[in-house]
């Protein structure tokens, strides 16, 4: 992974709006990401170094969060994934977790904590309003 | 001239000399009433007069061959009927001189004519041989005759009813109306036919024979009639007949006797009947009235037949478990023809203009009978106080009056509507009203009205309703509580998105060189989030509230689409895959937003459980919507649980019927009761592919034209 050059992440989430933030969020700390609204279409953009973490929900249409997961731990993936979800009961964690998630975050995410775990994930610097060159939008 | 009495007056003698012998010295006439009853059999005129001519018995006979009744005759003098007052006296002296007479004698009617009669006349005496009274014998006489009787008499040919009224209390009235008429107001007083009935009510019966308690007495009974208002018997055809009869001769004071007659209409008992009344001779009883009428009767059976039939449907009426009034709507149908002579044909519009032609209905038309039960219902205290105009009923219902007429000036032959009336005692009751029209060929116009005391019907109703609702919101709190984890979600996940837009605003803010353009796009995803927040929460407001249920027009697609947002989330918990295929241009159906969602949830949830009890590899819920081209349409769900036992399938529906551990049973039969208060109809089976399948239809709002 190249130092100079910023990670790139993807977003697996059926809920536009939050889909929306979430890529705007990344925006602001000048992270590129892509945005995917199922795990289907995510798998099918999906190829060796293309993103360096995944931020995804649990319930999602078809494929969910933790099946895709699955999928990734069983194709030997190890791009690291967030797991963030409104499913708040203890078994969905520990499952997550079990399975290989790098961090499970309940809704509404403090985007403090988001940022602290996609910075141990990607080894990034995230810091809040970093850089000054950031006007990069419109 | 003079026949032989025939058989029967002779056996009729030999009977009424073998009593005289057993009750010596009593007057046979004035004691014995059973040697009168036989008189009264008699088919030849009997009657008995004293010395001076008074007289004192009077048989059926002798009404039919004089006209004169009984009660009209009895206390007069023989030579007040005689036309001949000299032959009379010559006849008399003969009579004196040799105790008996036989001969023809001519006597005035009662119809103004004059008629020849054969009579045997004897006189007899007391036990001292003193002369006491006389008995004359007497029929019409035929063949030879030279004084004609009146032409059309032999229409009087039986009987009269006949009548002795006191219009004593009546005094009054006639006075003011008396009055009225010198003034030349007396068409002020064909539109008010009150004083009809206040002169009927008023005037009292002093006597009347058997043949008017047996026409018009009912089961009263001809002692019971006396002292009673001739009005409270007298027949509703010729009311205002007798009224104007009473009133014509209580104002005449011109001396002797004058008869007034008029012809009735003819009221099924007596064919062409005749009625006549004339004042008092008497000095001294100037408020006695005599009234006679006459009619033939058609046989004897018939006559019996029609009272026993008419007493048969008096009963009936006055024991019905129904309140009836019978009115008299006669007054209107003359307004009608008129008013159809003119080219009315839109009476709704023609009362639009002339709404006074209403409140002279609820005048004119008048009460005439009621049955106990009406009394009841109104809580008064006799039928009397039902007597009159019809419009105390429609106080209340002000506009009942002109939807009767509309349906009366339409040829209809009933009509019904759901009004209140006051009672008597101030009290407001819901009723079923039911008018019955005559039909254009009954000439009696009797309408018939009934009323049913629907009050208490409609309070059950109302709390039927009531617990209906209350119960159907109470499944649905209930219902609510254990969706909270799913609607805690899907409000969670617009409250996300606008946390994580605030914070991202916030860095943008913050920078060195703020981009204001991003933190206003970011502001506006904000507030749609927050709107779309709000609409959840407001939608499971609308859940929980209590509220009536309210029918609109309403897309059953989209309330599938709001429903499931109650229920996505246990969906995707439970792994179950959910197909909705949902008809495109759905036709509009009328109903409760909220209580449809509460059925389609209740059905998915149904769904949900079915499948979760079994871990089976296919976990499917399909839904579809489709129009059934009969003016329905319908939803339908099918589950890929265990289905439903065949023998549970009746009973589904059921309350408190649940094959459940938890869970009261009430899902499904609130379901049935929302769907059926729509409408609608609900059905459970078993797919043919396994699992349960409920399908409810809705009926199409109809569309404008």
């Amino acid at each position: 992974m190249d130092v100079f050059e910023a990670p790139v992440i993807a977003i697996v989430e059926d809920d536009e709006a939050m889909r929306e933030a979430l890529s705007d969020l990344l925006q602001v700390i000048d992270l590129p990401c892509h945005t995917f609204d199922r795990a289907e279409t995510f798998l099918a953009a999906l190829a060796p170094g293309t993103f360096d973490c995944l931020i995804t929900d649990v319930r999602l249409p078809g494929i969910s969060g933790l099946e895709l997961l699955q999928r990734l731990k069983g194709m030997g993936s190890t791009m690291p994934v967030i797991v963030v979800t409104s499913h708040s009961d203890p078994n969905t964690r520990s499952l997550a977790i079990a399975i290989g998630a790098h961090a499970f975050l309940t809704k509404p995410v403090a985007t403090e904590i988001l940022l602290q775990h996609l910075k141990s994930a990607v080894r990034h610097d995230v810091s809040p309003g970093g850089g000054d060159g950031g006007n990069t939008d419109d | 001239m003079f026949r032989l009495v025939a058989g029967m007056e002779e056996t009729l003698m030999t009977e009424m000399a073998w009593r005289r012998g057993a009750v010596e010295n009593i007057d046979i006439f004035a004691n014995a009433e059973a040697d009168t009853e036989l008189a009264d059999l008699a088919s030849d005129s009997v009657i008995v007069f004293d010395l001076t001519g008074n007289i004192r018995y009077w048989n059926p006979a002798s009404e039919r061959l004089y006209g004169w009744p009984a009660i009209g005759a009895i206390g007069r003098n023989l030579s007040d009927m005689s036309s001949n007052p000299a032959f009379q006296i010559a006849q008399w002296q003969s009579l004196r001189q040799e105790g008996r007479w036989e001969g023809p004698v001519e006597r005035r009617t009662l119809w103004g004519g004059r008629i020849t009669a054969s009579v045997r006349q004897t006189v007899r005496c007391n036990a001292d041989g003193e002369p006491r009274d006389i008995v004359e014998y007497g029929r019409g006489a035929t063949k030879g005759s030279h004084l004609s009787s009146a032409p059309n008499a032999d229409v009087h040919r039986f009987a009269a009813a006949s009548w002795a009224l006191d219009i004593s209390r009546v005094r009054p009235l006639l006075d003011r109306m008396g009055d009225l008429i010198n003034e030349g107001a007396a068409a002020e007083l064909a539109q008010q036919p009150d004083w009809m009935d206040e002169l009927l009510e008023g005037t009292r019966i002093v006597n009347v024979n058997e043949r008017a308690a047996h026409l018009v007495g009912g089961h009263v009974g001809r002692s019971r009639m006396i002292g009673q208002p001739v009005g409270a018997f007298w027949p509703r055809v010729g009311r205002g007949v007798l009224a104007e009869l009473i009133a014509a001769v209580a104002m005449d004071h011109s001396p002797g006797v004058i008869t007034r007659m008029r012809k009735l209409a003819s009221d099924g008992v007596l064919r062409d009947p005749v009625i006549t009344a004339w004042g008092s001779e008497e000095d001294g009883r100037p408020d006695i009235v005599f009234v006679a009428v006459n009619g033939a009767t058609d046989d004897d059976r018939s006559f019996w037949y029609l009272r026993a039939s008419e007493e048969r449907y008096r009963k009936l009426i006055h024991h019905l478990p129904v309140a009836l009034l019978q009115v008299d709507a006669s007054r209107m149908a003359p307004v009608f023809e008129e008013l159809r002579d003119n080219g009315v044909n839109d009476l709704n519009a023609y009362l639009d203009e002339h709404p006074e032609l209403v409140d002279f209905m609820k005048k004119v038309v008048r009460v005439t009978e009621v049955n106990q039960r009406a009394v009841a219902l109104f809580n008064g205290t006799v039928p009397a106080d039902f007597i009159g105009s019809v419009g105390f009923l429609y106080e209340v219902s002000p506009e009942t009056p002109r939807r009767i007429m509309l349906a009366r000036f339409e040829g209809r032959r009933n009509y019904t509507e759901i009004m209140k009336v006051r009672t008597f005692d101030g009290r407001l009751i819901d009723v079923r009203l039911s008018v019955t029209f005559p039909a254009p060929s009954e000439r009696l116009d009797v309408t018939l009205l009934s009323l049913e005391n629907i009050t208490e019907r409609l309070r059950t109703e109302r709390q039927l309703h009531q617990f209906e609702t209350e119960f159907t919101h109470a499944a649905r709190i209930s219902m609510l509580g254990e969706f909270a984890t799913s609607i805690a979600h899907e409000v969670n996940q617009p409250l996300s998105a606008i946390v994580t837009n605030g914070e991202t605003s916030l860095r943008w803010l913050s920078r060195d060189n703020p981009n204001i353009a991003k933190v206003e796009q970011l502001t506006a995803r904000i507030v749609s989030s927050a709107r779309h927040a709000s609409e959840i929460v407001q939608r499971i407001r609308g859940m929980a509230a209590k509220h009536e249920p309210a029918r609109i027009a309403l897309d059953l697609n989209q309330v599938i689409e709001e429903a499931l947002l109650f229920v996505r989330h246990d969906i995707d918990a439970k792994s179950i895959h959910l197909s909705a295929r949902l008809a495109c241009d759905l036709p509009i159906v009328l109903a409760d937003r909220v209580q449809l969602q509460q059925v389609i949830v209740n059905l998915l949830v149904n769904s949900i459980q079915a499948i979760a009890q079994e871990s089976r590899s296919v976990r499917q819920i399909d839904l579809a919507t489709y129009e059934d081209g009969e003016g329905a349409v319908t939803f339908s769900i099918h589950d890929s649980g265990p289905g439903i036992p065949v023998c549970n399938l009746d009973s589904i529906f059921d309350s408190f019927f649940t094959t459940k551990e938890t869970g009261m049973g009430i899902g499904l039969a609130i379901c049935q009761s929302i769907i059926l208060a729509h409408g609608g109809s609900i059905c459970a089976s078993n797919h043919p592919d396994g699992g349960a399948q409920f399908r409810f239809s809705l009926p199409v709002l109809p569309k404008p034209n």
